[in-house]
C-alpha cells in the first residue's frame, strides 16, 4: 500500500543549468571563466539558482 | 586559529562566507568529508593522556589545536568519493572525522548532535510551543480515522512530508498540498502522515538567525499559493523588520535547541500573524542575501571568527533537569 503522503508526489523538471564556474582548490572558491570569484557576480548567482532553497532540496532536506 | 567549513565544492553559498572570512583576514579550511579518504587526509592521535589531530586538503593543513570553529554547511557523506565506497567505509570515516572534531573543544554551527535532533519536525513544533510562536494545529498519525477527524475539524488542511521527497527519486517533488475532508485517508495506515491546518497566507516569511542576529525577509504570495518554494509569484524577497515578539521567540528557540544558526519559515496571514511552519537548522540563505542585500554571510563569518573565552560545546538546555 502506497503511503498517503506519496499520493502528492509531483514530477519535477531536473535543472539543466550548467554551472558557469568551477572550484579552485587553492582559493577555496568557485571561479568564473574570466577568473573572478563567482560571488563577485551576484546577478549571475541569482540567475543560476544554485543558492535557492528548492535547489538544495535535491540533496539536502533541511533547506 | 582557523575556521573549518564542511561542505561540497559546488556550494557557492559557502563561497559567500569564505569571501567574508578572507576579507576579515581569518584563516579558513574548506573540506568535503566525501573526499576522505582520498584527496583529503586526516590523522588523530591519543597518547600520553593528550590528543592532537590534523586535517589536510589541497595543501591546506589544519591542526585541531588551531581550530577556531566548525561550520557544518553542506557536507557530503564521509567517503562518498572513495574509489570503493561502502556503508562500512562511510561509518569508519565518520567515526574518524567527527570523533576527532568532537575531541577538539571548538564552536559549532551547528553541532551535529543538535542538528540531528533539530531536523525532526514534530520536535520543532513542540519547541515552537515552548518558544511562544503561533503554531497551526498539526497531527502526525498512522491512524486513518484520526486523520479523517482532523480534516473534518479543520476543513482545509495541508499534507506535507517531514523528511522531503523520496531520496531515491531525484525527479520527484513533494510540495505542501491543500486537501479537504473528502480525501481518502485509508492509506495513512501505510506510513505516518503529517497534516496541518491550512493557513491562508498573504506572504511567506524567512527569518534567518545567526547567533543573536536576525534577518527577516518577506515574499508576497500569489493568491491561493500553498507552498512558497514552488511556483513563481513575480514578487521578490524583501527585507522586513523582525517584530519584537518574534525576535524574542526565535532567541528562545535557538537557546532551547542549542542551535547557532537556523532559518525559520512562517506563513503571514491576512491579519499579519506569523505562523510557525518549520525551522531549518541548515537552511539556505544565499538567495535571501542576493535578493535583499542583507549581510547574512558577513554575520556567519563574524560568528565563526569570534574568539571565545569558553569554547566548550554548551550542554543542550532540554537535557533532563535543565528546563527547571
Amino acid at each position: 500500500m502506497r503511503p498517503f503522503t506519496l499520493n502528492f508526489v509531483r514530477p519535477r523538471a531536473l535543472p539543466t543549468v550548467v554551472e558557469p564556474y568551477s572550484y579552485d582548490a587553492s582559493l577555496q572558491l568557485n571561479i568564473l571563466g574570466d577568473g573572478r570569484p563567482a560571488v563577485a557576480d551576484r546577478d549571475l548567482l541569482l540567475a543560476v539558482g544554485t543558492t535557492t532553497s528548492t535547489a538544495g532540496s535535491a540533496t539536502h532536506f533541511d533547506d | 586559529m582557523t575556521v573549518l567549513i564542511l561542505t561540497s565544492e559546488q556550494d557557492v553559498t559557502a563561497d559567500m562566507v569564505v569571501a567574508e572570512l578572507n576579507r576579515l583576514g581569518v584563516p579558513v579550511m574548506r573540506l568535503d568529508p566525501a573526499d576522505i579518504p582520498g584527496k583529503a587526509k586526516l590523522s588523530a592521535d591519543y597518547a600520553h593522556g593528550d590528543f592532537d589531530g590534523h586535517l589536510s586538503v589541497h595543501g591546506h593543513v589544519l591542526s585541531m589545536g588551531g581550530l577556531r570553529s566548525v561550520w557544518v554547511r553542506r557536507p557530503g557523506e564521509p567517503a562518498a568519493h572513495a574509489p570503493e565506497p561502502s556503508a562500512w567505509l562511510t561509518a569508519e570515516t565518520k567515526q574518524a572525522l567527527y570523533g576527532m572534531l568532537y575531541s577538539a573543544s571548538t564552536a559549532w554551527m551547528n553541532h551535529p548532535g543538535n542538528a540531528e535532533q533539530a531536523r525532526h519536525k514534530p520536535w520543532q513544533l513542540r519547541l515552537a510551543h515552548y518558544s511562544d510562536f503561533a503554531v497551526p494545529p498539526t497531527i502526525f498519525t498512522t491512524a486513518p480515522r484520526l486523520a479523517q477527524q482532523f480534516a473534518e475539524t479543520y476543513r482545509d488542511v495541508v499534507v506535507k512530508s517531514a523528511s522531503g521527497p523520496p531520496p531515491d527519486d531525484p525527479e520527484a517533488a513533494l510540495p505542501t498540498t491543500l486537501i479537504g475532508p473528502d480525501a481518502d485517508f485509508s492509506t495513512v495506515a501505510a506510513g505516518p502522515a503529517l497534516l496541518q491546518r491550512y493557513v491562508p497566507k498573504r506572504a511567506d516569511i524567512r527569518l534567518t538567525c545567526v547567533g543573536e542576529r536576525q534577518f527577516a525577509a518577506r515574499k508576497r504570495s500569489a493568491p491561493g499559493q500553498v507552498d512558497g518554494r514552488y511556483g513563481e509569484t513575480g514578487h521578490p524577497w524583501e527585507a522586513v523588520p523582525v517584530p519584537d515578539r518574534i525576535a524574542k521567540s526565535a532567541l528562545e528557540y535557538l537557546s532551547l535547541s542549542g542551535l547557532a544558526y537556523a532559518a525559520f519559515d512562517f506563513a503571514e496571514d491576512e491579519e499579519g500573524v506569523w505562523w510557525f511552519l518549520e525551522c531549518n537548522q541548515g537552511g539556505q540563505f544565499g538567495f535571501v542575501e542576493l535578493e535583499t542585500q542583507q549581510p547574512i554571510a558577513e554575520a556567519v563569518a563574524l560568528w565563526l571568527s569570534w574568539r571565545r573565552t569558553d569554547r566548550r560545546v554548551p550542554t543542550p538546555p532540554w537535557l533532563p533537569g535543565d528546563r527547571g
